[in-house]
């Protein structure tokens, strides 16, 4: 089942009040995210990615195309109960103390009192800042108020979470943390929306990806396939005499890597097993061969430098 | 439960930002004032003068001194007062990164904007009410005389302020600023709104000394209509706490439609916003 669907989506914001002059914030954007997917969205700064998130909220309306969560429109108020949401930059009213903002929102999000007096610690101390429930906020780190806006995004047990830079601030430990609470999350079945910068983190825990650029969508899919160089293979052996170096560097356009390893442009899986069957008859033992991957940073930074 | 909340919120930022305390300790003070000003020599020197005019005794008495703590000049600074003050819930909310929260839970626009609306209306009805019910009780333990009428001026006051706010919202939610909301909000209301109500009083009188061109005139009548009118609303808690007879409820009627149509074009304008 599609938890977000998302047809066509288009969006163009004025440029200025009163002028005609349009600016093409998303263009033509389709994808579907899954029941328990974690998603993660990728752009650089100004690729569309806060806008696509707030259309998905109903926070700002689309020009064009379809939105759907839960099979509802994103206009349907209802469906915002199973949603959760941590905005970039988020903004608490600092007089309140940590428990308080999450009673507040709580209370907003449909909360009674007896069910916000049983979880408000509960997801507090999911997020480590139980110990911190009393304080105000204005005295909190930056790291802090994201563990609380993640704490408040969890409140009203969600199925699906949209996360903005969730990790923005947050020392390596407490990425750690947060990166384990959302693989949490997961195992219980829910939805994650990442939009993220840190690619590694990405990486780490999204199932799938999308890429976009200048608001429109360039390259969708998991990050297994995403990060997979289809036509590279990468072969591990005992030690290569000279002349199946050569033969392998002449016939096989392969490039090789000391005594031990070298890698193969190839057409298909039929060329892997030619390089297999030469490497076999000339007595080397085959250790290896995979596929060669990519880091989603290096995908990402070919594929954006190819669009511009 | 989402009233409740914005309720509760709206009291939560008024006691944290010291609002609560600062309107509290200004009314306290207003109080004192009262306790001291209000002797018993003020009241027998008052009913003695109805009493030579016979135009009453103690109970006309009472609702002259009642009816001069509400009249027009402490009327203004209370509600003004008031109108500064909740000036910067609207702007507050607007600011990026909470606004965006609030419109992320299952609450509609159109409740977000009412809920503000009404949250700021119990804010100024429970001040309101503190500092009048406990004047309406010093001056009757010290005339003793009980003219509930005078509760109705918390109800009238809060009328006026209520009219008013529906335009802070509005101004608001167009500017994002709680400076430019109070200096629009208190130009319509002083001396705007004042002078067309002196202007309207001019007009429907029969003696006029200065003469008015008939565009001008016009101009003046329909600017009065369409615009609040916090002094005739004045004049009629007046009239309620002095148990006179009310001459027209058009100035109501007309500053509830300004209030209403406010109100409606601030749901219009939030719903179709983006942010």
């Amino acid at each position: 089942m599609n938890v977000i669907e998302i047809n066509n989506l288009t969006k163009h914001f004025s440029s200025k009040r009163f002028s005609g002059d349009k600016i093409k914030a998303l263009e033509n954007v389709s994808f579907n995210v899954g029941s328990g997917e974690i998603f993660g969205l990728l752009g650089p700064n100004g690729a569309g990615k806060t806008t696509l998130v707030k259309i998905l909220l109903g926070i700002t309306f689309l020009t064009q195309g379809k939105a759907a969560l839960f099979d509802k429109p994103v206009t349907d108020v209802n469906v915002k109960r199973k949603i959760g949401y941590l905005p970039e930059n988020h903004k608490f009213p600092n007089y309140l103390t940590g428990e308080q903002v999450i009673e507040y929102f709580g209370r907003l999000s449909g909360l009674k009192k007896y069910d916000l007096d049983k979880t408000t610690y509960k997801y507090l101390k999911i997020v480590g800042m139980d110990e911190w429930g009393t304080t105000k906020i204005k005295k909190y780190s930056k790291g802090m108020m994201q563990r609380l806006g993640l704490a408040q995004a969890m409140i009203s047990n969600p199925d699906l979470i949209f996360l903005d830079e969730p990790t923005d601030g947050v020392d390596p430990i407490g990425r750690k943390e947060i990166r384990d609470v959302l693989l949490e999350l997961k195992k219980q079945g829910k939805t994650i929306f990442l939009n993220s910068h840190l690619l590694s983190e990405i990486e780490l825990i999204c199932d799938r990806v999308a890429i976009l650029n200048k608001g429109a969508l360039i390259k969708e899919g998991s990050v297994e396939d995403i990060t997979t160089t289809e036509n590279k293979y990468i072969f591990t052996t005992s030690d290569l005499d000279d002349a199946t170096m050569n033969k392998l560097l002449l016939e096989y356009k392969s490039t090789v890597h000391g005594k031990n390893e070298f890698t193969c442009l190839v057409n298909g899986v039929e060329d892997v097993n030619k390089i297999i069957d030469f490497i076999r008859s000339s007595g080397i033992l085959i250790h290896g061969v995979n596929q060669e991957k990519n880091s989603l940073e290096s995908m990402f930074i070919n594929l954006i430098e190819q669009k511009n | 439960m989402v009233l409740y909340s914005f309720i509760r919120g709206i009291f939560k930022e008024a006691l944290a930002k010291k609002i609560l305390l600062t309107i509290f300790g200004f009314f306290t003070l207003i109080i004192v004032l009262i306790v001291f000003a209000i002797t018993n020599s003020t009241v027998e020197g008052l009913q003695m003068m109805l009493e030579s005019k016979s135009e009453g005794g103690l109970r006309e008495a009472v609702m002259m001194l009642q009816s001069g703590i509400v009249s027009g000049v402490p009327m203004f600074m209370l509600v003004a007062s008031m109108l500064i003050i909740t000036s910067s819930f609207v702007p507050d909310m607007l600011k990026k990164g909470h606004i965006d929260l609030i419109l992320s839970k299952p609450i509609s626009r159109t409740k977000i904007i009412l809920g503000h609306f009404i949250a700021g209306v119990v804010l100024v009805f429970v001040s309101f009410l503190f500092l009048l019910g406990i004047i309406w009780i010093i001056v009757s333990l010290k005339t003793g005389y009980w003219n509930f009428y005078f509760l109705y001026s918390v109800l009238w006051f809060t009328l006026i302020f209520a009219v008013l706010y529906s335009a802070v919202i509005l101004i608001g939610l167009l500017s994002r600023s709680s400076i430019l909301t109070i200096i629009i909000n208190l130009l319509v209301f002083f001396p705007i709104s004042w002078l067309l109500y002196l202007a309207n009083r001019y007009f429907e009188s029969d003696q006029k000394g200065i003469v008015f061109g008939a565009f001008a005139e016009a101009v003046l009548k329909f600017l009065y209509q369409i615009l609040p009118k916090a002094w005739n609303m004045q004049d009629m808690c007046d009239a309620f706490i002095t148990q006179n007879p009310i001459v027209s409820y058009q100035p109501l009627i007309s500053s509830l439609l300004f209030m209403a149509v406010m109100l409606s074009v601030s749901i219009w304008y939030f719903n179709k916003k983006d942010y």
